[in-house]
């Protein structure tokens, strides 16, 4: 029973005119609306829509263009997808360092060091095939936690106990639903793209020639608190962080055919430009089948493992409050808490997360 | 059309639709932030905060931009309600701009302590009911209020009457204080 007319249902509409209870029941529910919207009144603001707009307007124009998130903007569908492309050729590589056989389905995580060269190098990986989705991402911002659950096949988004002083409450909600991509590799790709930038493509290891890696994604949700900062510099393809991002998403797994474990890193660590350091990295994991590589620019960033929620983590950045965040692995599904915000304060935000 | 070109025509048609939906949704923007600071020059400070977080965040062409902002400036103007320091500032403020319209002082004064005391409680309520309240009293229908919160409409009826009573019982402690 409610006292908005238009929100009451045909057939609670026809059960009110028949029924002198619920007609008084609705009459005092009404009077208490009624007495409480005269508590809550004000005098109305008068406002000059022109002259705000203007003012809102001058605002945005002295500050320089922002790159926003696509995963916020679930209309910019063409540029969601390319921007998921981006990220999945980045997680193709990542996950082809540690994928081992037949089956990858990390349980923990470990950070390896790369530096611009090692990125370049390995982005060239991308065209050695074709990325095909079999199920493309969907993305959207919702205003609840309840939409986002229910756009992520159920998966709730986790629970910050406590913001840090100076966080912004305004949250919004995203959620990406589970995705498929295959990757087949081809010689013939690779041959044509190293010969367009004449050079000579690394011979591929026997079988690797049409031979598939399927990875899947998600499904992930998340909560965004507070703006995207402006860039400090004008360079606008930085992306500075929200205030706090809390994301938790299935861990990804991948599955391959035709190709050997010892071959296809091998392969990958032969690539022109790899650095040292990585590829004692990489040598170095203990079991990559099982492990989630968080690719850190050696330039730009530390990271130290801790202990969180009991499992090993990754803690990135430092206590200056420009940026710090936590990877983990817990149950089957990984977890980030990342922003600007300090390092230590990722740590207690990401121990409290429920 | 290259991409440059189909970029301008994108960004063009972009602030097109973000001065519609600032035309359509101010006014009620700062009707919302205004029942819960009763000041309308703070509350129209919130929502041109609220609109500047909106445009850079999100495309004004998305569906949920209404429910976006009504939810931003309750929350937004709630969090203000809630700074103790600028509410005191903020009252001395209201108290003195309104004394010099108001006729009779005194029956200025039982105004403005009944506000006071109402923005206290309703400052002391859980985020949702309060913004419920604010939103539902600044006219927003319930199915409008129901996409805010991201509840059922079906469940804004008792969200409401929750808020209520939780709003006149904290009213009454405030009084009986």
């Amino acid at each position: 029973m409610v006292d908005d007319p238009d929100a009451r249902s045909g057939a609670d509409a026809a059960h009110l005119e028949g029924c002198p209870e619920c007609q008084a029941q609705l009459k005092a529910v009404g009077e208490d609306a009624r007495s409480i919207a005269s508590l809550l009144a004000v005098p109305e603001a008068r406002v000059d829509v022109g002259r705000a707009f203007e003012r809102v307007v001058n605002n945005r124009k002295s500050q320089p263009a922002l790159v926003r998130f696509p995963i916020l903007r679930p209309s910019a569908r063409p540029l969601t997808l390319a921007f998921v492309a981006a990220v999945a050729a980045v997680a193709l590589v990542v996950v082809a360092f540690t994928f081992a056989g037949f089956f990858y389905n990390p349980t923990t995580v470990r950070t390896v060091p790369v530096t611009v060269a090692d990125m370049q190098a390995l982005s060239q990986l991308a065209d050695y095939g074709t990325l095909t989705w079999t199920k493309e991402p969907q993305l959207q911002a919702t205003t609840s936690a309840a939409d986002a659950s229910a756009l992520a096949g159920g998966l709730k988004p986790p629970v910050v106990s406590k913001l840090p002083d100076g966080v912004s409450t305004t949250v919004t909600y995203g959620a990406m639903s589970e995705a498929v991509a295959t990757f087949t590799f081809s010689a013939e790709k690779a041959a044509a793209s190293a010969a367009a930038h004449g050079k000579t493509a690394l011979k591929m290891p026997a079988g690797m020639d049409g031979a598939t890696l399927t990875i899947t994604v998600g499904p992930a949700v998340g909560e965004i608190y507070g703006e995207l900062k402006q860039p400090s510099s004008s360079d606008p393809s930085q992306i500075n962080l929200p205030q706090l991002v809390v994301a938790k998403s299935v861990s990804p797994t991948a599955k391959s055919t035709q190709v050997s474990v010892t071959d296809l890193e091998n392969f990958i660590l032969a690539q022109p430009g790899i650095s040292k350091e990585l590829k004692a990295a990489i040598n170095a994991i203990g079991d990559p089948s099982t492990t989630l590589l968080i690719p850190v620019p050696v330039e730009y960033a530390t990271s130290t493992q801790i202990t969180v929620q009991g499992v090993d983590g990754v803690a990135l950045g430092d206590n200056t409050g420009v940026g710090g965040g936590v990877v983990w692995v817990k149950d089957g599904h990984v977890y980030v808490v990342a922003g600007s915000i300090k390092r230590d304060d990722a740590i207690t935000i990401a121990n409290n997360l429920k | 059309m290259n991409l440059g070109a189909r970029r301008m025509a994108t960004a063009k048609s972009d602030d097109e639709a973000f001065e519609a939906l600032f035309t359509a949704e101010y006014a009620r923007v700062v009707g919302i932030a205004n029942r819960v600071l009763a000041d309308p020059h703070e509350a129209e400070d919130v929502a041109q905060d609220v609109f500047i977080d909106f445009h850079r965040l999100h495309s004004a062409t998305a569906q949920y931009a209404p429910a976006w902002l009504h939810r931003a400036a309750a929350h937004a103007s709630l969090n203000r309600l809630r700074g103790a320091r600028r509410r005191q500032k903020r009252e001395v403020a209201q108290a003195a701009e309104e004394g010099d319209r108001m006729l009779d002082p005194q029956k200025q004064l039982e105004v403005n302590e009944d506000r006071r005391q109402v923005r206290q409680a309703l400052g002391k309520l859980a985020p949702k009911p309060a913004a419920a309240l604010a939103m539902r009293a600044s006219g927003l229908s319930y199915a409008e209020v129901a996409q805010a919160l991201g509840v059922g409409i079906g469940q804004v009826g008792t969200l409401l009457r929750r808020a209520e009573a939780a709003l006149r019982k904290e009213v009454t402690r405030g009084t009986s204080n």
